[in-house]
């Protein structure tokens, strides 16, 4: 298919700005008689507020004010609360915040503030937890259980309760060796097939454990807020990766109507799941500002944002996996113990589902537990469970392969899901699949053979390692709003509510609209940003949603948008609408082109039409967020809007990994010479920012797999690596020397476009070929572990293998 | 590297008051006379930046980050950490990149300071490397890109056209959290005529 | 833990002659704090872990730059920056050792800036300290690296003594193997120390990681002319190419006659308070020829005696795989 606009390269508008240093985040706005707040974290990582005395800070000279948990509404755990007092359950949770004149002296004031403290015991190993008798990270429990309670007022959780889970000692010691915890509790479990009857079938049967370390997002820009009141409307300079569907939860927060929040939000330096939807922090701005009634801004040190950016979670587990003689996978039993952090979510079930669409088994069983911990919140996260799983699935799939003689490769591509494939516990269906082609393409990019017969060769102190890994995630929804607008100048205005994280998909999904309508980009202007500019209701910018989503959605408001488009010409010019096309500036008649009006017109008309043409009138089932836009658009030029219908089945957006390594024995570094990535996403919208998607989550997989790790100690719950320093994010020199990239570009029918998205499973591949490599040069080692550090290797070689901690820690070396 | 001081046998800067308010944007005032140490003066300060010359009323302490984003409106230089870590500050004093948190506004005194603001041709022509950047894509979020760009406008300025892995070298001080690293390199490489 | 991040009001000095930069040390003494480069400053006065009430910028002082060839070597001024040593043709060509060493500190920023004697005289990185916890080294009365559950993978081998900390420098190791000199001056006088004995451990001083008092101030460096020219090997491993400090970082300076080692000076960084001369593989090679057979003969030698932690262990074959790779690059 030809397209005008989609797989072709633009320069997206926000970009300028980038590199002029015009673009401004929330940090960047100033308000006159704007003071500035600091926050008082906790130093325990468990316990209860005894008394604060902030009298003598209050008294400073330039402080303006401090908000305290009386002053905010109190969510029940596990919700994390924005002030906490009652229930502190981790280092750097937030207590209080002082605002003064300046920052300096709102720390002054901070020095000040004497705070009496009761300890409670606590944990940052879920196995300390989960183990009869270990201390609870909350007074009640260590686990999330489900109930029908009710949010409490101005906190948006709904429905759960903290409670408690836990094995006996016999279980919990077993699961640290390795071994299945016999006769353990788990709440989270689901299967399909014949497990026994499919293990038997196998030939060549593994059981590994694995544990992989959570991580912290460290977003570059922490997540700093600025807001003020004015006629009882708040206006939030906020950093988040959504835009409107963050709206409702915001204004819930500050106990305001919808209507009266003005979000602004035009660039936003990162989020990688911790920014999808608002965080308890913007709360304590909002309500700082209304009670000082002063603008506020809340700077973010990079130390609290480690605190309350949120971070992936842990995994412990042990999986069991059979191969049939003929190379396809028999069956899968996988048990995993999630670390959800303080008040987080894991992501247990997710991390098995990516083993049931990836390797297709036969049969499969997941059991597991997630618990809390006294450790930071974990959140969303870049591919949440199906990165970390593939990180340390791949040298474990790899052993088996192994053992049954057969090639790494081809096993893969046998397994590898194609469109009729079903994926997780209920069998669900996909839009599409085509991944055994994507391996293809990249072993023939990658050439694998020749590369293979590369594995382990020795040159001095070196040694090759040849990996290779999948990543998937789930990448699409529907049913949200789309609209745009030809305004009375011809212009084809669309309009977004999806967020900017800086992958510019929110303005390759809207030139969906512009190939519908058919008008030159240069035509075209995005509305975004800012909730007064009349933003649709769309979807979170995470997960890789955007490209099936929202395309889906300005594919809609366009097809409204053409279709009023004819019927204000034939209303006009005779005939019906059927009758008449678009070229990009004028509808005409098919027959007749000559006969026809300019986009400029039919805006116009659509004005004086009123009703649906110029957004009088809109359907009923848009929501609020986007019935109030299209009612501050009313009459301003031809409006197209729409919600857009349900899709069915999951969207999967799949890559494969190839990587070469050259892994030096004596120090337990590795060049990274090779990295080849083909996905399986559809349609190509734009391929520079798919190129971007793609090398960005190889970086990300790279510290997945190599890097970056929770350190914390468990005698006092302090974390050694709260800096960027020491979060080990990796660098220019840390990363493949050459990356290639490839799509398949195969459409996916559900998508107007055939569009999916790529950000998550762009960096499961990345950490799963790194992992697989490493094993590979190793000659086939398993180190049961993401990420794998130097020491770990150093050890390995030198046969120290029993100073790796092999016991399943997750947070600790 | 070299500043250009008097040799003047006189201990310049002795001894900073702090009883002035700021200038600057009128919203950051200085903090009160109180908690400072009693002293002598020579706050005020003449600063280069962006080939402009600025009075300044600078802190003793105060970072040159703090003085370009909070006294003279400079934000585009960027607080990724304020420790260091991460280049997202990073500018040129007199055409060798420092990091802006962790350098003290009163050693830039008499030297040249350019930010990101400063790298536009009077007529708004963007600098190769801006427009690269923005032909090679290579920004994602944002927000450690006026760090890259400063080092790589100073790694051209010394060398012209830099092979790859030089430019990777004088880069390497910069952290990308998304990974866009390729990216700006290809983007180093297009401003140096070596891509096109 | 709050997190503080402005640095707090204090003083602030710009001497530009050396002997006022001394005259206030003198008097401030501990209450003063000297600003080279500034990298391993302000981060302590923002956290307010450190809390100095005036800085001593040392940057005006014209004297104290500058590399110039001497009668016997090479004189660095102590605020010659990192990038000036890693690029100085003088050092590249004569002690190629230290030019490498000072290129793969930190990052190309910190180097700009970063000067030799702060490199020399940064403080040590155990995260605990660096926290603001209340350790022996910061004059509390225990050490939260030196238990059985304590995260101390970067931690010390050697002669620890209540604190396990490190020293972090990567200059450090180099300037002890070319047998530099660390000139230092105080109010009215100057001594000359060697680079072996400039840095100390925690059972001579555990606040302190150098001789230096709070009155003095190192000036300069002297490279004699002895390892002009010598056969150098150095290597740092480091988690990422960037940023990190060093896990084990080796500098070898030999000298061969006739296919034999002569005289060596092989020091590790990274695995004790100072920089660690390996003397009993120094003894070991001398007269041998510099090859496999060799660093087979040392195998395990530079890292007998060592006394590992819970998570540092690894660092026991890496040191000595440093050693085999110094003597059979």
């Amino acid at each position: 298919m030809t397209y005008k606009h989609i797989g072709k390269n633009f320069t997206p508008p926000d970009i300028e700005a980038k590199v002029t240093g015009a673009a401004r985040y929330a940090e960047d706005f100033k308000r006159e008689g704007m003071v500035f707040a600091r926050l008082l974290t906790s130093p325990l990582p468990a316990g209860r507020i005894v008394n604060i005395d902030y009298s003598e800070a209050l008294a400073m000279e330039g402080v303006v004010g401090i908000l305290t948990t009386e002053d905010l509404p109190q969510p029940a755990p596990p919700t994390n609360p924005s002030l906490a007092s009652d229930i502190i359950t981790y280092i750097g949770q937030p207590i209080l915040a002082v605002a003064a004149v300046t920052e300096e002296i709102a720390e002054n004031a901070i020095e000040k503030i004497r705070i009496d403290f009761e300890r409670r015991p606590f944990v940052v190993d879920p196995l300390d937890t989960l183990v009869e008798g270990g201390a609870n990270p909350y007074p009640t429990g260590n686990t999330l259980v489900r109930n029908a309670g009710d949010a409490a007022a101005g906190t948006t959780a709904s429905g759960t309760d903290v409670g408690e889970v836990k094995w006996s000692r016999d279980a919990i010691n077993a699961f640290r060796a390795g071994q299945v915890p016999e006769g353990a509790n788990f709440p989270e479990e689901w299967a399909f097939g014949e497990l026994d009857a499919e293990f038997a079938q196998c030939t060549t049967i593994v059981e590994e454990p694995f544990v992989t370390i959570g991580q912290p997002h460290h977003a570059l820009e922490p997540r700093t807020g600025m807001a003020y009141w004015e006629n009882g409307r708040c206006y939030f300079h906020g950093s988040l990766q959504s835009h409107t569907i963050a709206v409702a939860p915001l204004a819930g927060m500050l106990g305001i109507d919808p209507a009266n929040l003005v979000f602004i939000n035009e660039n936003t330096g990162g989020g990688f799941g911790g920014k999808i939807f608002p965080y308890p922090t913007m709360a304590v701005t909002g309500h700082l500002a209304r009670k000082l009634n002063r603008p506020v801004q809340l700077r973010i040190t990079r130390e609290e944002e480690f605190y309350i950016g949120s971070a992936r979670s842990g995994m412990q587990g042990r999986m069991k996996l059979g191969l049939k003689a003929n190379g396809d996978v028999g069956a899968v039993d996988v048990i995993i113990v999630g670390d959800a952090g303080s008040g987080g979510g894991a992501s247990n079930s997710s991390a098995a589902e990516h083993i049931s669409l990836m390797l297709q088994p036969a049969a499969m069983r997941f059991r597991g537990v997630t618990l809390y911990t006294n450790t930071t919140p974990r959140g969303a996260q870049r591919g949440p469970g199906q990165n970390e799983m593939a990180a340390v699935l791949a040298p474990i799939f790899d052993k088996a392969i192994r053992q049954a003689g057969l090639d790494r490769m081809a096993v893969r591509r046998q397994n590898a899901p194609v469109s009729e494939d079903l994926i997780g516990p209920r069998r669900g269906a996909l839009t599409s699949a085509f991944f055994p082609q994507a391996i293809q393409m990249g072993a023939d990019m990658f050439s694998w053979d020749e590369r293979q017969a590369r594995s382990g060769q020795r040159n001095g102190n070196k040694v090759t390692g040849i990996g290779l890994g999948m990543g998937y995630h789930s990448a699409g929804a529907s049913g949200y709003d789309g609209l745009c607008r030809i305004g009375t100048d011809g212009r084809l205005y669309l309009h977004t509510g999806v967020g900017n994280l800086g992958t510019y998909s929110y303005a390759s999904v809207v030139r969906t609209a512009a190939e519908v309508l058919k008008v030159d980009w240069n035509n075209c202007e995005i509305v975004r940003g800012n909730t007064d500019l009349h933003l649709p209701y769309s979807t979170y910018q995470a997960g890789s949603n955007t490209m099936f989503t929202e395309v889906r959605t300005n594919f809609v408001a366009a097809q409204d948008a053409l279709r009023k488009l004819k019927d204000i010409a034939a209303a006009d010019l005779g005939g019906a609408a059927d009758d008449y096309d678009i070229d990009g500036t004028r509808v005409f008649l098919t027959s007749n082109p000559e006969q026809g009006m300019t986009y400029a017109e039919a805006a116009q008309r659509a004005v004086a039409m009123g009703g649906e043409y110029s957004g009088e009138t809109f359907p009923d089932d848009l929501n609020d967020v986007t019935k109030r836009s299209v009612q501050g658009l009313a009459g301003t030029g031809l409006i197209g809007v729409a919600k857009d219908t349900r899709h069915s089945g999951t969207v999967p957006s799949m890559t494969i990994g190839f990587m070469e390594i050259e892994l030096d024995m004596g120090t337990g570094k590795y060049e990274i010479v090779d990295y080849t990535a083909v996905a399986d996403c559809g349609t190509i919208i734009h391929p520079l920012g798919f190129r971007q998607s793609m090398n960005g989550g190889g970086v990300w997989g790279v510290g997945l797999s190599g890097y970056e790790r929770h350190v914390y100690d468990p005698q006092n719950g302090l974390s050694a690596n709260v800096g960027l320093y020491q979060a080990k994010i990796p660098t220019y020199l840390d990363i493949p020397v050459v990356t290639n990239s490839a799509g398949l570009d195969i459409p996916d029918p559900q998508s107007p476009m055939g569009s999916r998205g790529v950000g998550e499973p762009s960096q499961g591949c990345a950490a799963a070929a790194l992992a697989s490599a490493i094993s590979d040069a190793l000659g086939g080692h398993l180190f049961n572990r993401a990420p794998i550090t130097p020491d770990m290797i150093i050890n390995h070689v030198a046969q120290l293998d029993h100073f790796n901690t092999g016991d399943l820690k997750t947070n600790t070396f | 590297m070299t500043p250009k001081l008097t040799r003047r046998r006189f201990i310049k800067s002795v001894i900073f008051f702090g009883a002035a308010a700021s200038s600057g944007a009128g919203f950051y005032l200085a903090s009160a006379a109180a908690q400072r140490p009693a002293g002598g003066v020579e706050r005020l300060v003449s600063l280069n930046v962006n080939g402009r010359t600025r009075r300044v009323d600078v802190m003793p302490q105060e970072t040159l980050a703090h003085t370009l984003r909070y006294k003279l409106g400079l934000t585009g230089t960027k607080l990724g950490c304020n420790r260091g870590e991460c280049g997202a500050c990073t500018v040129t004093v007199d055409d060798v990149t420092n990091y802006a948190c962790s350098t003290l506004t009163h050693s830039v005194k008499g030297r040249q300071v350019v930010t990101v603001e400063g790298l536009r041709a009077a007529d708004g022509t963007l600098h190769a490397v801006q427009q690269a950047f923005i032909d090679e894509l290579s920004p994602q979020c944002g927000f450690c890109t006026p760090g890259q760009i400063m080092s790589a406008v100073a790694l051209l300025k010394t060398n012209p056209r830099p092979t790859r892995e030089e430019a990777r070298q004088a880069l390497s001080g910069n952290l990308c959290r998304c990974g866009a690293y390729d990216h700006y390199l290809n983007g180093v490489m297009r401003a140096s005529g070596q891509l096109s | 833990m709050p997190a503080y991040d402005n640095m707090p009001a204090m003083e602030l000095y710009q001497p530009v002659q050396v002997e006022d930069a001394l005259s206030l040390a003198s008097r401030l003494a501990d209450r003063g704090w000297l600003l080279g480069g500034g990298q391993d400053t302000y981060g302590w006065i923002k956290d307010r872990a450190k809390r100095p009430e005036a800085l001593i910028d040392l940057n005006g002082i014209e004297s104290m730059r500058g590399i110039r060839e001497t009668s016997d070597g090479i004189e660095i001024g102590a605020l010659a920056t990192l990038t000036e040593i890693s690029t100085n043709p003088l050092i590249r060509e004569r002690y190629e050792l230290l030019a490498k060493a000072a290129s793969v500190v930190a990052s190309p920023q910190i180097r700009n800036v970063g000067t030799i004697a702060g490199n020399v005289s940064q403080d040590v990185r155990c995260w605990y300290y660096r926290r603001g916890l209340d350790c022996y080294r910061a004059g509390g009365n225990l050490c939260y690296a030196d238990t059985p559950e304590a995260q101390n993978r970067e931690h010390a081998l050697f002669n620890a003594s209540r604190c396990v900390a490190v020293t972090p420098s990567d200059t450090g190791p180099a300037l002890v193997a070319l047998e530099a000199q660390m000139v230092i001056s105080r109010e009215g006088g100057q001594r000359v120390v060697a680079a072996e004995d400039f840095f100390v451990g925690p059972a001579i001083n555990i606040t302190r990681t150098t001789v230096m008092g709070p009155d003095e101030i190192l000036t300069a460096v002297r490279i004699p002319a002895k390892w002009a020219n010598a056969d150098f090997f150095y290597e740092k491993v480091a988690d990422r190419n960037v940023w990190d400090f060093a896990l084990v970082s080796i500098a070898a300076a030999m000298r061969t006659e006739g296919g034999n080692i002569q005289e060596s000076r092989l020091v590790c960084g990274a695995v004790e308070c100072t920089p660690r001369r390996l003397r009993s593989v120094e003894q070991a090679i001398q007269g041998q020829p510099r090859n496999q057979a060799t660093a087979d003969m040392v195998a395990g030698m530079a890292s007998e005696g060592a006394q590992p932690l819970t998570h540092n262990h690894f660092k026991m074959p890496l040191m000595d795989n440093l050693v085999q790779r110094a003597l059979t690059a």
